[in-house]
């Protein structure tokens, strides 16, 4: 039996509002959640079910509106901006549906605006290798496909070494087998490096793939289930 | 309302600030299109009002002394529609509590009846009583600026007898819109004045009883000019006749020339500048409305709408703006015109001259604004009509960069990535970085080029009053005197040098070429009253032959080295034939030259002066004031400092508002392209700088995309705006050379840095409230949606 580890993120009670009075809607209505070091939990639900939300607070996007979000002995629901700032700087990654990529900037230069501000970070080259791209560095966006690009915003997310890595519908705008490379990419990384990875994600299939599977609806988590095992990507289908 | 409309408002309302910054820019060209063409067709058409029916007079001439008989023959020649005999003199006012002298110019007015030519309007008071000889009138500028009101009483020296005139009437003349006193090129109206009197007054006064000096006519439609000139020349030849001369050599009338032709030199190089940055401005902005509005455009196109409805909806949108615009600058073309209308009424004098800039003008400027609207709307209307609804629907590919060569490629290394992401857009659309730095840099070139024109002025003052004129005072003779006088004027208190000038009214011939201009007769190494040419350096005029200004020269056809036919209209009228020693460029004034003595011996007048420059002791100043108020010979007295203070108030006056006007236009257009660009370059890097937000740069290092691509441009844009701007301006000063006067190009650094500094002070402004957006992104929103 392993010794008990110290969570990444605690959360207790989280809530959050949007607008007031009739227009009120309550994104998140009490959370209580803790995530472990080297963990891949996926996030399922229906769209409004508030994970999109969850994901935006532990990124230091968004604040809660009450409760506690910890990571490690920062507060982030009351955390400054610039502290918010240093901390997507050096602990949080990003993976968006839209990858988001600077379109003036080749592939090795994208990762580069990351390795260049942060503390440790490993060689862009290296985190391009990671996500099969080792070929592709001087490319720029408009030369490279969907699954590319994606794989691209991956290596630029984890060249920092980041300590959490927030992946929102990574595969969304991506066909089946281009969605496989990069869900390969990603559990790559989160065996090799350890990083800490939270999947948000429609399709009950993808959830196979992780540790744990925390399910949404209405602002509030309905379950967490525990995967005996986890599928690899290449026997995925949907 | 159709649902496209009320899209279109809903798009106005948002992108308001864009719009009003692109509608200042167009607004500011009508204004000045309206203001300078406006005020153009006013001034013109007040003066040729004016000059109609005011009689103003085609041809002048001055003579020695001819009988009034002679009048009805004069008047009667063919092609003549009137014609009048006057007595014309000089003389000094003394005005209570004015210390120095004031010249007066004296003008008869005939008896019993108004001026057939050159009439009067009288402002206030009555025309002076036939049989009262000590009545007179006084003109307009010189009553306002001694405040003479009729009643008054003022001492008048005529050819050494002091007469006390009262004013009966404050009256305006054609003739003296500009009253500018003999000798001087500029108006002067605390140190001249002209005086109507009756003709047997004046006559009895100036010793020219039953004889006249001075004709003035007007030609009918249609007659030969030259015929008219060569029949009175003739008949006049016998009593010392001048020769006659057009209105191109009456100072009032050049005067008002010149400013109608600064106008229209205004009016046709400003307005297409500010057009052109706003129908840039217009392009970049709808490119981007367009290329935001892609997936709308595809969906209404799926709904079936038509490509020209989609095409004339983006086309609406610019000609909301720019007709809004068009509006604008007409009311404030109409507010500048109207307060120039006044500065130039307080100047000239004119009858009825108000702003009107009529019903052409205002549809010019809509055209304008319409013009502004199609050529800046063309491209992104295109673009909306051409893309296909399938192509529209899908997200765009990310914008295509390339490497950039392996130049410059290399050099990037050197900088670090969000150095890289500037550089390459700025190189990826030359055509907006283009526009960017065109608008800046003609900003910065508009505003040098208003501010060098006071410099200009400041820098003809002080080369004139620094270098060129350097005599404490200038004497007028009333007469060409002997130079005998000199002696005397050395003696007077205080005097402490004295310099002779003897000038020579001439017609010069060459071929068919005839051109009448006076000829300064100056001493060898001249201390007081220097002729320099634009370089600066003295000229010393030949002993041999005459030294003509670069102009004259080419109007003549001349080279150094030819022969030229002289003929004298005073004096002794000789005609000779003089070799032409030097062709010079004069810094201001006259346009031929000859060293005084030999002068005197061509003109077979030796030893004879018309003005002489002094030095004084400036303690005596008061003291040799009086007593040169008391010398026959004197008319015209002139302390070289309150020449130089009048001088520099008329002038700050007109180009003072000018300036400040120019000023914030240049601003706007200054702040408004770089409004615009920044605009523009927020809307294209949004999902940029969020993802550079996300990625942990804070609001300030993300800003620093936004602000270093505009300081980039900016960089490129100084020196080319500064560039612009001296070559605009020395562009400007040579549209606006006049025969009386060429402007200088001066190179004013303290100027130039501050033109800059502005500039850069309104790019800052424009870029920093633009930044204040990128602190409101919402990262999220911005991130989770399609491009």
């Amino acid at each position: 039996m392993t010794a008990p580890r110290t969570p990444v993120f605690e959360l207790r009670g989280l809530r959050k509002t949007y607008g007031e009075g009739a227009a009120e809607v309550h994104a998140l209505r009490g959370i209580d959640l803790h995530i472990d070091p080297g963990e891949m939990l996926v996030l399922l639900g229906p769209s409004g079910s508030g994970k999109s939300t969850l994901l935006n607070i532990l990124g230091g996007l968004d604040r809660p509106t009450s409760g506690s979000v910890r990571f490690g002995a920062l507060e982030l629901a009351n955390a400054s901006d610039a502290e918010l700032t240093d901390y997507r700087r050096h602990h949080v990654g990003f993976v968006f549906q839209f990858y988001n990529l600077i379109a003036s900037l080749t592939a090795h230069e994208n990762v580069e605006l990351v390795t260049e501000v942060a503390d440790d970070p490993m060689p862009a080259e290296e985190a391009l290798r990671l996500v099969g791209l080792g070929e592709r560095l001087k490319h720029f966006p408009s030369q490279l496909s969907g699954g590319e690009q994606q794989r691209v915003a991956i290596a630029r997310a984890i060249a920092k070494r980041p300590a959490v890595l927030l992946c929102d519908e990574p595969t969304g705008a991506l066909d089946v087998g281009t969605g496989i490379l990069v869900l390969e990419s990603l559990l790559r990384i989160n065996n090799e490096l350890g990083t800490t990875m939270l999947l948000i994600t429609h399709n009950a299939d993808i959830a196979r793939l992780g540790d744990r599977v925390v399910r949404f609806a209405d602002g509030l988590i309905r379950s967490v289930e525990s995967n005996a095992h986890r599928v690899p990507p290449a026997e995925l289908r949907w | 309302m159709r649902p496209l409309d009320r899209k279109l408002l809903r798009d106005l309302r948002r992108l308001w600030l864009q719009a009003v910054a692109v509608g200042t820019v167009l607004a500011c060209g009508i204004a000045i299109f309206v203001m300078a063409t406006g005020m153009y067709g006013s001034l013109e058409s007040s003066r040729d009002r004016y000059y109609a029916s005011a009689l103003m007079a085609d041809l002048a001439g001055a003579l020695v002394r001819a009988p009034d008989r002679l009048a009805a023959e004069l008047a009667t020649t063919p092609g003549v529609a009137g014609l009048e005999t006057r007595v014309s003199g000089v003389g000094l006012i003394t005005l209570e509590g004015v210390v120095e002298p004031v010249s007066a110019r004296l003008v008869s007015l005939p008896v019993d009846r108004r001026p057939r030519v050159n009439d009067l309007v009288l402002k206030r008071g009555r025309w002076p009583d036939a049989l009262r000889s000590a009545e007179v009138l006084v003109n307009e500028s010189f009553a306002e600026a001694h405040q003479l009101e009729p009643g008054h009483r003022i001492a008048v020296l005529i050819r050494g007898q002091r007469k006390s005139l009262r004013i009966v009437g404050i009256a305006s003349s054609p003739e003296f819109v500009f009253a500018v006193a003999p000798g001087d090129i500029l108006p002067e109206p605390r140190r001249f004045g002209v005086l109507w009197m009756s003709r047997e007054a004046l006559g009895r006064a100036l010793d020219l009883d039953g004889a006249f000096n001075d004709v003035v006519l007007r030609l009918q439609a249609g007659a030969d000019r030259a015929n008219v000139i060569a029949s009175i020349d003739g008949l006049l030849a016998r009593y010392g006749g001048r020769g006659l001369y057009g209105r191109d050599r009456m100072l009032s009338a050049r005067y008002l020339s010149d400013e109608l032709s600064q106008l229209r030199t205004l009016a046709s190089i400003l307005p297409p500048i500010f057009l052109l940055v706003a129908v840039f401005l217009i392009n970049v902005t709808l490119s981007r409305l367009v290329a935001t509005e892609r997936a709308n455009i595809g969906l209404l196109k799926a709904f079936g709408y038509h490509d020209t409805v989609i095409g004339l909806h983006y086309a609406k949108f610019a000609l909301a703006f720019c007709m809004a615009a068009a509006v604008l600058g007409i009311v404030l073309g109409n507010w500048v015109g109207g307060y120039m209308a006044e500065v130039y009424q307080s100047v000239y004098h004119l009858p009825e001259l108000r702003f009107a800039a009529g019903a052409s003008v205002y549809l010019g400027a809509l055209g304008v604004g319409l013009l502004a609207a199609v050529l800046g709307a063309i491209s992104a209307v295109r673009r909306a009509v051409r893309l296909a609804p399938a192509v529209a629907l899908s997200p765009p590919a990310p914008t295509e960069f390339r490497r950039l060569g392996e130049y410059l490629e290399r050099r990037l290394r050197a900088l670090d990535a969000r150095a890289r992401m500037l550089a390459r857009r700025v190189l990826r659309f030359p055509r907006r970085s283009a526009t960017t730095v065109g608008g800046i840099s003609l900003a910065l070139a508009l505003l040098i080029m208003s501010e060098h024109f006071p410099i200009a002025i400041d820098r003809i003052i002080d080369i004139n009053f620094g270098i060129t004129q350097r005599m404490d005072v200038t004497l007028t003779f009333a007469e060409r005197e002997h130079e005998r006088v000199l002696r005397e004027v050395a003696r007077l208190p205080g005097v402490q040098q004295v310099e002779p000038l003897r000038t020579a009214e001439v017609i010069l011939s060459h071929g068919v070429r005839r051109e009448r201009e006076a000829v300064l007769g100056i001493p060898r190494a001249a201390l007081l009253n220097r002729v320099v040419s634009v370089d600066l350096q003295v000229i010393e005029p030949g002993t041999t032959g005459l030294t003509l200004s670069g102009s004259l020269a080419r109007k003549l056809g001349v080279r150094v080295g030819d022969r030229l036919r002289l003929e004298a209209t005073d004096g002794r009228r000789i005609t000779t034939e003089v070799t032409v020693v030097g062709i010079v460029q004069p810094f201001l004034g006259s346009a031929a030259y000859m060293e005084r003595e030999a002068l005197g011996a061509l003109l077979r007048e030796p030893a004879r002066v018309d003005s002489a420059y002094l030095l004084i002791d400036a303690a005596q100043r008061d003291r040799l004031s009086a007593l040169l108020k008391e010398i026959p010979a004197v008319v015209g007295v002139t302390f070289i400092d309150n020449a130089e203070r009048s001088l520099r108030q008329l002038f700050e006056q007109g180009a003072g508002f000018f300036s400040y006007m120019f000023l914030m236009f240049s601003l706007v257009m200054a702040a408004g392209v770089a409004f615009s660009a920044a605009r523009v370059t927020l809307g294209e890097q949004e999902r940029d700088l969020a993802t550079l937000r996300v990625l942990g740069f804070s609001r300030y290092e993300a800003s620093w995309v936004l602000l270093g691509e505009l300081v980039m441009l900016l960089a490129v844009a100084l020196p080319l705006g500064l560039a612009l701007g001296a070559a605009l301006s020395r562009w400007m000063m040579e549209q606006f050379e006049t025969e009386l006067f060429s402007f200088p190009f001066v190179f004013d650094v303290p100027t130039y840095a501050r033109a800059a500094l502005y500039v850069t002070a309104a790019v800052f402004v424009a870029a920093l409230w633009v930044r204040r957006d990128v602190d409101r992104l919402d990262l999220v929103a911005v991130l989770k949606s399609r491009e």
